[in-house]
């Protein structure tokens, strides 16, 4: 293995180097003095980012996709034999049984299509909210944006608390006053999803409230003014200058959210378990990844969501340009 | 000046970029696995599944250094780690299989019995049958064998059932001092028990339906299963179709359901309501014993204020098994006799009596005379162990069943158990069909 990733990093500091020699080449040849000295340190400055971005992120991405059409069995890590395209036919096989990978893909589609919205509209409302000067704006910033800080495990704990199908569990125990019988939230599939919705956004929405805050500092007050010299209301001035003003920014936290959405494992995981009703495609993968052992198949469906992804990220952006 | 200052930040890069990768690098680096310290000690690196702050922990601990002391003249020394189990990504079996994959695996391993059989089809457990005489090896009350081969020894024993609140049963008038292991309780018996706790107004058992994130709810309940006369695989652990959906084992399943429709118990019990006398049952395992005596005095005084009483049992008899063990690994190491000892002395009757003097488990040594009094929970958990004890199945779909079996127990509350049924054996037999291909 440290052969191969030996091979793999020479091509890729060759590649690298090729490009580098080009410019460097091209800006000889026009006599660009200033630029042969800038982009030779510019690469060499740029070279321990490289080569840090091609051990953690390119080289499991290359190895992953390898292993996507190996039989890969994780208590066999010297017995890997190439198997073509089965773990693909696999992957349709069982979604076709409509068993757990089909759960695991219509619980994910539930989950991004519930939280992206949820959690940007209270990201932006919470923006919004904060945006104002005084003393008071900071303390709310700071509550906000609190849960983030917090790691997720302890978030899906806490909320296993508030979420206790017993009778002293916190939100039982509220609905209890009026009269309401206590509920097993997270077992009842009709409500599980729900809630590991609810506690997501709860969760994630401070930080993108942090960014719209940016977006919204860079509006110009003096758009605002003129608005209200031309007697907008309030909605009026949201439409015609806050939102055209964070256009860019809202692309670029849809686009996170609904990647970060579509990863999501730690909730189901640590609060409900490897149960139909809440299992996730990330959570799928890695319990054939890792509980099953079947790294294989595990790296065939990350590769197939990571075209999924993917292709929904460029539709996102071809969708949400800027048009000229 | 300023090309003197480039040319430096330039090295310092370079400098910088052959760090990053001698620091990568590192992590490959091969282990000294059963290799030889400066001073001549031959180490063997033992991997543990427990905090080594937890009691257990401590005792693994004293009993290695123990054996380094003992060992110190034939130059062999024990080195421990310990990766707790957790029910996250960073867990134990987590570490062990990324130590498999890295070639990195200690000599020694800590292991759940049930696992036995797929890391010994894949390689991961050296084979230690003819490393442990016959007379040792008959010393144990179960063996972890896969194929007929010897593949680990258990470190120490365990089996469960019904602990009960003394008190609440005297004041519902409930009389269980006929129910032992030789005589066990019916299925009707326990229902009539629960209905009488449920007159009285409290939560009949609590069954630990909740706890299916981990092994917890397969190990405590398999039993009920067994006991129905059900199954989950063919004696080769290649089949589930017919077994695991068969009527028996549907049976089993129907009597936890029943207890659920009949109010007898639910998954919202908490984990403390037997502990503060909210539940009259609560099914559970020898761990409990130690938080009985100690941590709950203020509603548990004395052992007269409760008791144990065992798996009910209906056309089969049956009542759970199995611990951790420890196992060799066949990594690159091949001279494994260093190994042997260590596990040897670790499974010896002395090791055996000191870990579960500090865990409450049963030592897995017949030779080891705990001296239980009669009627103790203690006693009643080795006799179980003798008569009824069974073990969970032999299969390499291990992991598969824990999740089926999970998934199972989970839908009990809303489910139709043969419909459940259908769908954890049609998961289960597929995990089968792929795994055999492997063989």
């Amino acid at each position: 293995m440290l052969g191969t990733t030996l091979i793999i990093l020479a091509v890729f500091l060759a590649v690298f180097a090729v490009i580098a020699i080009v410019d460097i080449v091209t800006a000889k040849k026009r006599k660009e003095v200033y630029r042969v000295k800038s982009s030779a340190t510019a690469y060499l400055m740029l070279l321990p980012a490289i080569i840090l971005a091609f051990l953690f992120i390119l080289l499991p991405i290359l190895y992953s996709l390898g292993y996507a059409f190996t039989d890969y069995y994780l208590l066999k890590p010297n017995d890997i034999k190439f198997i073509d395209i089965q773990n693909f036919k696999q992957f349709f096989a069982e979604l076709g049984e409509r068993g757990t990978l089909y759960h695991a893909i219509k619980n994910t589609v539930i989950f991004v299509v519930g939280v992206v919205p949820l959690q940007i509209g209270l990201a932006l409302g919470l923006a919004i909210f904060v945006n104002r000067p005084g003393k008071g704006a900071k303390i709310f910033k700071v509550c906000f944006f609190a849960p983030v800080v917090i790691s997720l495990s302890v978030t899906s704990y806490l909320w296993l608390q508030i979420l206790s199908p017993s009778e002293t569990g916190l939100l039982n125990s509220i609905l209890g006053v009026f009269g309401a019988e206590p509920r097993d939230w997270l077992r009842d599939p009709n409500s599980a999803m729900i809630c590991i919705i609810i506690l997501s956004a709860w969760q994630g929405c401070g930080y993108q409230m942090l960014i719209f805050l940016s977006g919204l500092s860079n509006i110009r007050k003096e758009l605002y003014e003129a608005a209200s010299l031309d007697g907008a209301s309030a909605w009026k001035k949201f439409t015609t200058v806050t939102w055209p003003g964070l256009r860019s920014t809202f692309v670029y936290i849809i686009i996170t959210v609904f990647i970060g959405a579509c990863r999501i494992l730690t909730q189901p995981m640590l609060m409900t378990g490897y149960q139909d009703h809440t299992v996730t495609l990330s959570y799928y993968m890695y319990t054939q990844g890792y509980t099953y052992r079947w790294v294989g198949y595990s790296s065939a469906v990350a590769f197939l969501m990571t075209i999924f992804i993917g292709g929904v990220t460029f539709l996102q952006r071809h969708l949400l340009r800027e048009k000229k | 000046m300023k090309k003197l200052f480039r040319t430096i930040v330039a090295m310092l890069m370079v400098v910088l970029s052959l760090f990053s990768l001698v620091a990568c690098g590192g992590g490959n680096t091969e282990s000294d696995s059963g290799e030889v310290d400066t001073d001549g000690n031959t180490i063997v690196k033992i991997l543990f599944h427990v905090d080594k702050s937890s009691t257990e922990g401590q005792a693994y601990q004293k009993r290695i250094d123990a054996f380094n002391l003992e060992y110190k003249d034939r130059k062999i020394k024990a080195s421990p780690s310990f990766k707790a189990r957790s029910a996250g990504a960073s867990g134990y079996e987590t570490e062990l299989l990324n130590n498999q994959v890295e070639g990195t695996l200690a000599d020694i391993v800590t292991f759940d019995a049930p696992n036995t059989a797929s890391y010994a089809n894949s390689g991961l457990l050296y084979d230690i049958s003819s490393l442990i005489d016959a007379e040792t090896q008959a010393d144990f009350y179960s063996l972890n064998k896969y194929n007929g081969k010897l593949y680990g020894l258990p470190i120490q024993e365990s089996s469960a059932g019904f602990f009960y609140n003394k008190k609440i049963f005297s004041a519902a008038g409930i009389n269980v001092s006929g129910y032992t292991v030789e005589n066990p309780w019916t299925f009707d018996q326990f229902k009539q028990v629960c209905q009488k706790l449920k007159d009285y107004g409290k939560i009949p058992v609590d069954m630990r339906i909740d706890a299916t994130k981990d092994e917890m709810a397969p190990y405590l309940l398999y039993p009920i299963i067994y006991a129905a006369g059900g199954s989950f695989t063919s004696a080769d652990g290649y089949t589930a179709t017919g077994y695991f959906n068969s009527p028996q084992t549907a049976s089993g399943f129907q009597f936890i359901k029943d207890l659920i429709s009949a109010g007898y118990t639910s998954y919202s019990i908490g984990a403390t309501d037997f502990f503060t006398e909210k539940v009259g049952m609560y099914l559970s395992s020898g761990w409990t014993i130690p938080d009985l005596d100690n941590k709950y005095r203020d509603y548990f005084a004395s052992r007269d204020d409760w008791g144990l009483l065992p798996y009910p049992q209906g056309s089969a008899k049956a009542s759970a098994t199995g611990s951790w063990s420890f196992g060799i690994t066949a990594n690159h190491h091949p001279d494994k006799s260093a190994s042997i000892e260590l596990i040897k002395y670790l499974t010896s009757p002395e090791s055996s009596k000191a870990i579960t003097d500090a865990t409450g488990m049963i030592p897995v040594r017949k030779s080891v005379n705990p001296n239980y009094q009669v009627g103790s929970p203690e006693h009643t958990l080795l006799k179980q162990l003798e008569l009824t004890g069974r073990e969970r199945p032999v299969t390499v779909a291990y992991p598969t069943f824990t999740t089926s079996f999970n998934q199972v127990i989970s839908g009990l509350g809303t489910g139709n158990v043969s419909d459940l049924l259908a769908n954890a054996t049609n998961t289960l037999q597929t995990e089968m069909n792929r795994l055999q291909q492997l063989r």
